[in-house]
């Protein structure tokens, strides 16, 4: 990695990345400040600057003893330890189990923006959502052996989703789903559409109607992933 | 040697070390303190009549006549090889095994220092807590004795050499703890086989002492460089034994340190 053997030059190699762990172990009987003092000490940084920056960020309160901090909080707390030294390379496992929602969009930006100065970022999840606004390309890893390497906005056109939609009366859901060409499944008023990318050709279908309600159901990763390589044979 | 890691460790473990320092010299202290009760006294002549083997292998040989045997039979044949072991192996399994076991490892291990540096560090701790006991225990056992026992206490040279190759000792100990805390992943492993040996080495000590056949079972053990009466008396081999000692506990050190920077580590 940036022209040096992982292992034998592994302190220069470390000193580019910054790596977040998916399992959280701390070292015990120590708070969060003392934590990141012990990590920026072992880096040889002193900018409390972004620590403080990045404190602030995640709300995080880095002066309580860190068994008495929740998951999320310990998450919180790896994210500011991985991105504080400002390294050239992040490695994240899985990076935002354990978040809520708002900091999981606070997560998202902070990458956007590392992205935009230049930063590779390296994260590992199982959720589709989470990484379609951060990431450009992804790659599958089934059973230790990398499978395949896509662009997101290929995986995007190839995700299938799945449109939910209420009409105004059964007529109107009887003749949405009289065309074919969307897998169309009805129910009374509401009908199941399948999408695939086509999806100016869908609202053309649809828009004759009254709609009274849509709903969008997403495939998740793993689910694209078995339909885009379905043809190609057992991947073992 | 990583200074910031060193100080997290001293701030974890700093308590541990002056426990078990302020501790053995309580611990000293009361032994001191019922020597008068105990000398020259009918227990003397009572313990006098015992088999000689017996004698031997309870380290009575040379009587409760002064405080300074009676100390060094009383206190430094057992209790304190006890406290110090458990000290020495306890200590050297929670600086790395228990980071491997629970995976703490994995942020130290994640800055840019070497695997050797972080070991060497790890290493430094644990020598530094056995220094900081040995330094509580010269200093606080002899104030004690003059404390309690008035007039010149016990004499100083020899106390200080008695708890010098008592550090020596622990140094090798804790030097092979440490080489099995590098080399187990899991912590309980690493504690069972550092203690199980350390018991072993002293039942061969104790056997050996017990009967003139066995004596060269007591040649198979750490604890055969370790003679308190002997070094009181100073009739003990005691630089050689420091130079034995110290080799084999940094031998021990420097393997644990090489193999810790090599091996597949489970985070």
């Amino acid at each position: 990695m940036c022209g040096h053997d992982c292992w034998r030059q592994a302190p220069l190699v470390h000193q580019r990345v910054g790596y977040l762990p998916g399992e959280l172990a701390f070292p015990e009987g120590i708070t969060g400040r003392a934590f990141l003092r012990l990590m920026a000490g072992m880096r040889g940084t002193r900018d409390e600057k972004r620590r403080d920056a990045l404190l602030e960020r995640f709300q995080l309160n880095p002066d309580i003893p860190i068994r008495k901090m929740s998951k999320g909080t310990k998450q919180k707390l790896a994210m500011v330890a991985a991105f504080m030294p400002d390294p050239a390379v992040y490695i994240l496992d899985e990076p935002t189990s354990g978040l809520d929602p708002v900091m999981q969009k606070v997560f998202a930006d902070l990458i956007l923006e590392e992205k935009n100065r230049g930063k590779t970022v390296l994260m590992s999840s199982h959720s589709f959502r989470e990484i379609e606004k951060t990431c450009d390309r992804i790659a599958i890893i089934k059973q230790g052996r990398l499978i395949a390497i896509e662009d997101i906005h290929t995986l995007q056109r190839k995700q299938r989703k799945i449109f939910e939609v209420t009409f105004g009366d059964e007529e109107a859901a009887k003749r949405a789903a009289a065309n074919e060409s969307f897998e169309p499944t009805r129910r009374g008023r509401t009908v199941d559409f399948v999408v695939q990318g086509d999806y100016n050709a869908f609202l053309d279908a649809i828009r004759r109607e009254s709609v009274v309600n849509v709903s969008v159901h997403e495939q998740d990763l793993e689910d694209i992933f078995m339909d885009y390589y379905a043809g190609e044979g057992d991947v073992r | 040697m990583n200074a910031a890691l060193f100080a997290a460790n001293l701030k974890t473990h700093m308590k541990n070390f002056f426990s078990y320092g302020i501790g053995s010299v309580l611990y000293l202290a009361m032994i001191i303190w019922i020597f008068p009760s105990v000398s020259n006294t009918d227990m003397e002549k009572l313990i006098r009549q015992l088999p000689k083997n017996l004698i031997e292998a309870f380290n009575f040989t040379s009587g409760i006549s002064s405080a300074d045997h009676f100390v060094a039979n009383e206190f430094y044949g057992l209790l304190y090889l006890l406290i110090m072991a458990i000290f020495a192996i306890t200590t050297a399994v929670k600086l790395i095994a228990h980071h491997v076991d629970r995976g703490s490892m994995a942020f130290i291990l994640a800055a840019p220092q070497s695997r050797v540096k972080v070991a060497l560090t790890q290493a430094a701790t644990l020598v530094f807590g056995l220094l900081l006991i040995a330094a509580i225990m010269t200093v606080g056992g002899w104030l004690v004795a003059l404390a309690i026992l008035g007039g010149d206490g016990i004499p100083f040279a020899p106390f200080f050499r008695l708890n010098a190759i008592g550090f020596l000792l622990f140094y090798a100990i804790a030097g092979y703890a440490f080489f099995f805390s590098c080399l187990f992943n899991d912590e309980k492993r690493a504690l069972s086989v550092a203690s199980l040996l350390t018991l072993v080495f002293y039942v061969l000590d104790l056997v050996g002492r017990l009967s003139d056949r066995l004596d060269w079972c007591r040649h198979l053990s750490v604890f055969a460089a370790y003679r308190p009466q002997d070094l009181l008396d100073g009739t003990a081999h005691v630089a050689a034994t420091a130079i034995g000692l110290f080799a084999a506990g940094t031998a021990l050190y420097l393997i644990g340190i090489a193999l810790f920077s090599k091996r597949d580590l489970p985070l």
